[in-house]
């Protein structure tokens, strides 16, 4: 059944994922470039290593000194998480870094593949567009009450990811 | 390939493996499956579970008749729970989902033929007669 733009917002609040953004578009099977698999490698490790920038999202995954750093050297992704394409690259999405972004593999990645899942063979499909390369739902990214301990946590690591990449 | 030549090969490249659940559980998870217009477990998956619970290897997952707990981090929900989330699927009616990583779903059907299939459109990108095989190339590909 065809959604609407409220009924998939409603099936994203039962989700847990109220506060994501969603487009539509209409669905139009592409053919996959022979080279697609090692074109999207290149494209995680990209983007991996693009997270940098994303370092309010990082500091709310409570990640290990090693899972930061292993993932914006774009060596491996943290535990529970999942790179997404926004538009699937079978419906004509880039395989690109800019047509990716990342959340937990459970329950959000699995959630949003039942959400595009459940909407087979509708003209239009509503795709999750969150704004930034991270998604982190709002009722888990609220900050605790005072303390420093956060943006310690921070400083010490972007020193180190500076000090590996010689830069000062 | 064998299931212990599995086992070691994956223990090998650092994936997580869970304990194996009892005979109980995993007769209770084959009975529970088959009453949800799944498919119930091959052979193979039941002497799986008999020396492991489900696989984490980065972002590839075999899921297993128990959640695999991970610290903080959310717990990987078991095969009855994933495969009870999609049952009102047709194109899955018929097939059970042992295992995903970031791009495919993998399943197996009533008669013990395993499928790689496209995360978004189920559509079977291949076929499998040797479980392992399917097991491999889904894990092999959430450490990319």
């Amino acid at each position: 059944m065809q959604l609407s733009q409220a009924s998939a917002e409603k099936i994203m609040k039962d989700m847990c994922m109220e506060d994501m953004p969603l487009i539509s578009m209409q669905p139009t099977p592409h053919q996959m470039p022979a080279d697609w698999f090692t074109r999207y490698k290149k494209a995680r490790h990209s983007f991996m290593q693009s997270l940098g920038e994303s370092i309010e999202e990082l500091a709310f995954m409570n990640l290990s000194q090693e899972e930061f750093m292993d993932l914006l050297m774009g060596r491996a992704l943290p535990a529970n998480t999942s790179i997404r394409m926004r538009v699937p690259i079978c419906w004509g999405g880039e395989i690109s870094p800019d047509n990716m972004f990342m959340c937990s593999t459970f329950p959000h990645s699995q959630n949003i593949d039942r959400f595009i899942i459940g909407q087979a063979g509708n003209e239009t499909i509503w795709l999750p567009a969150p704004a930034k390369k991270i998604y982190i739902p709002a009722h888990t990214a609220g900050g605790g009450e005072g303390g420093n301990a956060t943006e310690d946590r921070l400083a010490q690591m972007a020193a180190q990811f500076a000090a590996s990449r010689g830069m000062e | 390939m064998t299931r212990e030549e599995f086992l070691i090969e994956f223990r090998k490249r650092g994936a997580l493996l869970a304990p194996a659940p009892s005979r109980q559980n995993i007769a209770t998870t084959g009975a529970i499956l088959q009453g949800m217009q799944a498919a119930m477990l091959p052979t193979a998956l039941s002497e799986f579970y008999a020396a492991c619970g489900g696989i984490v290897h980065g972002a590839g997952y075999i899921f297993g008749p128990s959640e695999i707990s991970r610290g903080t981090k959310h717990p990987v929900p078991t095969i009855i729970d994933i495969n009870r989330e999609m049952s009102h699927i047709p194109a899955l009616h018929g097939k059970t989902i042992f295992g995903r990583n970031d791009l495919f779903f993998f399943a197996f059907d009533a008669f013990g033929v395993s499928y790689m299939l496209d995360n978004l459109t189920l559509r079977p990108l291949r076929k499998y007669n040797d479980i392992y095989h399917a097991m491999t190339d889904c894990l092999a590909a959430g450490k990319l």
